[in-house]
């Protein structure tokens, strides 16, 4: 791991729920255009890593930095306004909001970005169409498949065209071959657009999409041996 | 085969079992069941709260009255001797700014003389005993003026058997003095015999229409509320029918699961009920407060709702889930798909006013009311606006398009479960509903129970009964309250009456008299129209209306004629005259009304042409202006009352006065109408909170793509208001046409729209009350915990 020229970087971040701790002075570092697969077994503390790493929660100790911001002293205004420009989503399930039609799923961050419904949409549509989910633009998350709505949460993800993509555990509920699918849109569409991808899994079938993997145990970050 | 038998079992076994198994899967459900199940307990146990509190009403009236009424002097037939087991007694009835107090003076005839309920011992002269309540009132530091009206030692404290409630300001004082003469009443002991009269039919219609529309909004809640945590529930029942279980068995297994949060909601329904009681000394509202001991629920009521609510917690579950398909593989709410039907709807508010309308007119005082015809033809038409509710929601958010992300978020979460929405505010259509169609009657009846009492309260605040003939004590109390802080003037005058001298004449049935009347001349001046008037003249004062008989005044009361001031004393011995002549120039000049509304004629004098000392039992009035800028003016006055003699009795002039049943029963809708909208901004907020938990994950999905937390409060204001609005929007419409049947049955046409505001003012600060308290919680589930699988 080269922090040299990295996108985004974090230092011996501790994290602790409770008595437990989740991160135990992890470190990390992302390229830009870089795909990297977070790995480790449940409760290694992987998907903390990640919402440490995106600003969702703030370390106990240690430093975020994302370019020039030190994300750990931003607000959380700030920090939210960063999440909306800069970075994407993607999860495991449960992401997409039930009552918007897949089409306004996909708008919804333009939307919160202050951009007009139309343009929004028309953008939307684009990414429903690259990632060949087009045809559930009117429907609702709970009327397509698995694989489809993991599908517009990528187009959700990619519609801002951010600078890091962070995806925790995105096949994890699907079978295989919608998972290969999804990841191999998700890494294609990342690397077409030069964005960093932040890849939590605990499946080396998923992880061998990345170009280098990290393992997470007992809170602590390591490179994984033999990785690229 | 005979596995799909065993499982899909009809009959009561069937029913025990899957209800049974219900119930196991709510107490064995982990974390989230309980969570569920506390939910449900809560909610129906506010609702049941509640309906045992209504069904103490009759009781609470029933113990207040009686402790009153055994504590009011017993009346005697006739005038009684004094003896040693009598006692003298007189009302003193007093005010300390909005607080009636209410004081009785006691005097014994002899040692045996009776105490009254709740006081262990007479009062000694000078000394008082009194309710806890005045005693902790006298006690506050802004009461100063209050205990310098009461300056009596404190002798003990008075009972609850002597309170109407505990937090009657009470008080006997003790006296020395006090007679038959000079205001005291002579009786044998405390106890008086109810005096029940039939309740008026128009007022007897807005009691059965009050019960409805108050009661009606706790149902909904309780039905509300065993819907608690449903969606979650239908998840882990799908998981049911994985393994064997038919739709049947599920829903029973639902019912069961909502059977067991409704006896949970029974059980803290009638615990918090029972802890409640025993704060309900220390609230008052609207005037009336209760011992704990008197809030005793009616057993035929009491065990109605225990039997029913667990009931209709198993109905309403099997009903909701008619439109839920819950399949192995997951749940299918077929609501969304389906357009909601307004035929079967409609006619429930139209038979509703079939039946009132059938009912006929309660207009007059003999009208039969028909109870049954009323409450159910009440019923029938607010259970109708709730079932339209849905309908127009469905209707109005299915038109809206495009808007701002937290309006589209909030609009399309309502196009998506509509229904639930409109169960969350059916409660608050129900109740401004029929809180309009009630303020439109009582606006409309109120003139028949509302008295002008022709009193001016512009001229003078205050009117104060001096209770002596004596002219030299009179003219004390005049100078004493023209000193007292605060009092801009005095209307004082003394009143007597004058005969005609001499023995009654042939065909006389009586010798004719006129009152007199003796004030400087701004007094006079504020009875009659003096004109020009300065001390030493004398008035002839006359009706100029023709409604007044004043032909005995013409026969005494003229210029250069004799009048005598003597009465006959209690001897029957022709009394010594008191012999005046009337001025030759005494002017004759037309009445006008007093502050209090009297009119006053014949002798008008000032106290430089008639010596008072010839006037015989002369009584006094005054009528006192207050500065309204100065603080406690009217404080300061009823003190200077108390200090010239405690019986004098001091009270406001009121332009209007309101008939005591009709004032009770407004009073008795406002309590429950109060405790009515709580319930409902509880029923809301729970089910808004209930709403965020099952969209916590989601709620930290947006919060992780960096939604702000603005937008989704404002997405939470609109989700409650769109539908709060619609429900109002049906509220006016509903309660203006519930209102217009009951006026026609009241037989009035006269209708006063500005009631329908407040209401809806009411109605819409319900939604930013449930819109803020949502807020805290909204904060909390959008912490990044909801995003953590592990």
């Amino acid at each position: 791991m080269n922090p040299a020229g990295s996108l985004l970087e974090a230092r011996a971040l501790h994290k602790a729920y409770g008595p437990t701790p989740a991160l135990d002075g992890a470190d990390f570092a992302i390229h830009p255009g870089e795909v990297v697969a977070v790995m480790g077994p449940s409760g290694s503390g992987k998907s903390t890593l990640l919402h440490c790493l995106a600003g969702i929660i703030r370390p106990d100790s240690g430093t975020v930095r994302y370019g020039p911001h030190a994300l750990t002293d931003l607000s959380d205004a700030r920090c939210s306004a960063l999440r909306r420009s800069d970075f994407g989503f993607v999860f495991q399930f449960g992401q997409l909001v039930p009552e918007l039609t897949c089409l306004e799923n996909v708008a919804l961050p333009l939307r919160l970005n202050g951009t007009k419904r139309k343009e929004a949409e028309r953008r939307a549509r684009d990414w429903l169409t690259r990632l060949e989910v087009d045809d559930l633009a009117a429907k609702r998350p709970g009327d397509v498949s698995g694989g489809q709505g993991q599908r517009v949460a990528i187009a959700r993800a990619l519609v801002t065209t951010p600078r890091v993509i962070f995806a925790d555990e995105p096949t994890g509920a699907l079978d295989s071959l919608n998972g290969e699918r999804v990841m191999g849109l998700l890494t294609e569409a990342a690397r077409d657009t030069r964005a960093a991808v932040v890849l939590v899994t605990h499946e080396a079938r998923v992880a061998a999409y990345a170009d280098r993997e990290v393992v997470v145990r007992d809170g602590i970050a390591r490179e994984a041996v033999g990785a690229a | 085969m005979s596995t799909t038998t065993s499982t899909s079992g009809g009959g009561l076994r069937g029913w025990a079992r899957d209800l049974g198994m219900g119930v196991r899967f709510a107490v064995g459900g982990g974390r989230e069941g309980w969570i569920r199940t506390l939910l449900t307990a809560l909610g129906v146990g506010l609702g049941v709260t509640l309906l045992l509190a209504a069904s103490t009403i009759p009781a609470i009236q029933a113990h207040r009255t009686e402790r009153r009424l055994a504590a009011t002097p017993t009346e005697a037939d006739g005038p009684l001797a004094p003896s040693a087991s009598t006692l003298v007694v007189a009302d003193l009835r007093t005010q300390f700014r909005d607080r009636p107090l209410t004081g009785r003076m006691l005097r014994p005839d002899g040692p045996a003389a009776p105490a009254p309920p709740g006081v262990a011992a007479l009062p000694k002269p000078g000394e008082m005993v009194l309710s806890p309540a005045l005693r902790e009132f006298l006690a506050e530091p802004g009461n100063a003026l209050l205990r310098q009206r009461l300056p009596f030692r404190d002798a003990g404290t008075i009972g609850p058997a002597g309170l109407a409630g505990p937090a009657e300001l009470k008080y006997y004082l003790g006296s020395a003095t006090l007679s038959t003469d000079n205001g005291g009443v002579r009786v044998a002991g405390f106890g008086a015999e109810r005096k029940s009269e039939p309740l008026d039919p128009q007022l007897l219609m807005l009691v059965i229409v009050g019960c409805v529309v108050l009661l009606m909004p706790v149902a909904i809640f309780i039905a509300t509320a065993v819907r608690f945590g449903g969606e979650r529930r239908d998840r882990r029942l799908a998981a049911l029918r994985l393994i064997g279980a038919d739709a049947r068995m599920a829903r029973r297994t639902a019912a069961g699961e909502a059977l067991f949060g409704a006896v949970c909601g029974v059980l803290v329904g009638a615990a918090l009920f029972l802890v409640g009681r025993q704060f309900v000394g220390g609230i008052t509202i609207w005037d009336t407060n209760a011992f704990p001991s008197d809030l005793t629920p009616n057993p035929l009521l009491a065990a109605l709702i225990v039997l029913v609510v667990p009931l209709a917690a198993v109905v309403v579950t099997l009903l909701a889930l008619r439109r839920v398909a819950i399949e192995p593989l997951g749940v299918v709410r077929s609501g969304a798909g389906r357009r909601r039907r307004l035929w079967w709807r409609l006619p429930f508010p139209l038979g509703g006013l079939a039946l009132l309308l059938a009912n006929g007119g309660t207009s007059g005082a003999q009208s039969v009311v028909n109870p049954f015809l009323i409450a159910g033809g009440a019923t029938l038409f607010l259970l109708g606006v709730t079932l339209l509710l849905p309908w127009i929601v469905d209707a109005v958010v299915g038109l809206f398009r495009g808007g701002p992300v937290p309006w589209q978020l909030a609009v399309r979460r309502l196009q998506l479960s509509g229904g639930a929405a409109a169960r969350a505010v059916s409660g608050i259509t129900v109740a401004v509903a029929g809180a309009i169609a009630l303020q439109l009657l009582f606006s409309a009846i109120q003139g028949d129970f509302m008295k002008i009492t022709g009193q001016d309260s512009k001229r003078a605040q205050l009117e104060v009964s001096l209770p002596t003939h004596d002219v030299a004590t009179i003219r004390k109390m005049t100078r004493e309250y023209q000193r007292t802080p605060g009092v801009r003037g005095v209307i004082a005058a003394i009143d007597t009456t004058a005969s005609r001298p001499g023995p009654l004449r042939k065909g006389e049935p009586f010798i004719p008299s006129t009152s007199v009347t003796v004030g400087d001349c701004a007094s006079l001046s504020e009875l009659a129209h003096t004109g020009p008037c300065k001390d030493g003249d004398v008035f002839i004062v006359r009706d100029h209306t023709g409604q007044v008989d004043d032909s005995y005044i013409r026969q005494t009361a003229r210029p250069g004629a004799a009048v005598d001031f003597a009465w006959p004393d209690r001897t029957g011995q022709p009394p010594r005259p008191r012999l005046w002549t009337i001025p030759k120039d005494a002017r004759a000049i037309e009445s006008r009304p007093d502050p209090m509304g009297m009119p006053s004629f014949g002798l008008f004098a000032t106290p430089g042409a008639l010596d008072t000392a010839l006037l015989d039992e002369p009584q006094a009035r005054a009528m006192i202006k207050i500065d309204p800028r100065f603080p406690d003016a009217v404080e300061h006055a009823r003190n200077t009352a108390a200090r010239i003699d405690p019986l004098t009795s001091v009270h406001a002039l009121q332009n209007m006065e309101r008939d005591a049943q009709y004032a009770s029963v407004r009073t008795g809708l406002l309590v429950a109408s109060t405790a009515t909208l709580a319930l409902i901004a509880a029923s809301m907020l729970v089910t808004m909170v209930e709403q965020l938990r099952e969209r916590r994950r989601l709620l930290s999905v947006l919060v992780a793509f960096g939604t702000r937390r603005a937008t989704l409060a404002w997405s939470v204001l609109w989700q409650t208001a769109v539908p709060v609005a619609l429900g109002l929007v049906l509220s006016v419409a509903g309660g203006a046409g519930l209102g217009l049947a009951l006026l026609r049955m009241a037989g009035k046409s006269t209708v006063d729209w500005s009631v329908i505001w407040p209401l809806v003012a009411a109605g819409s600060g319900l939604v930013l009350v449930v819109t803020l308290l949502s807020l805290p919680p909204l904060w909390r589930m959008m912490r990044p915990d909801g995003l953590r699988t592990e």
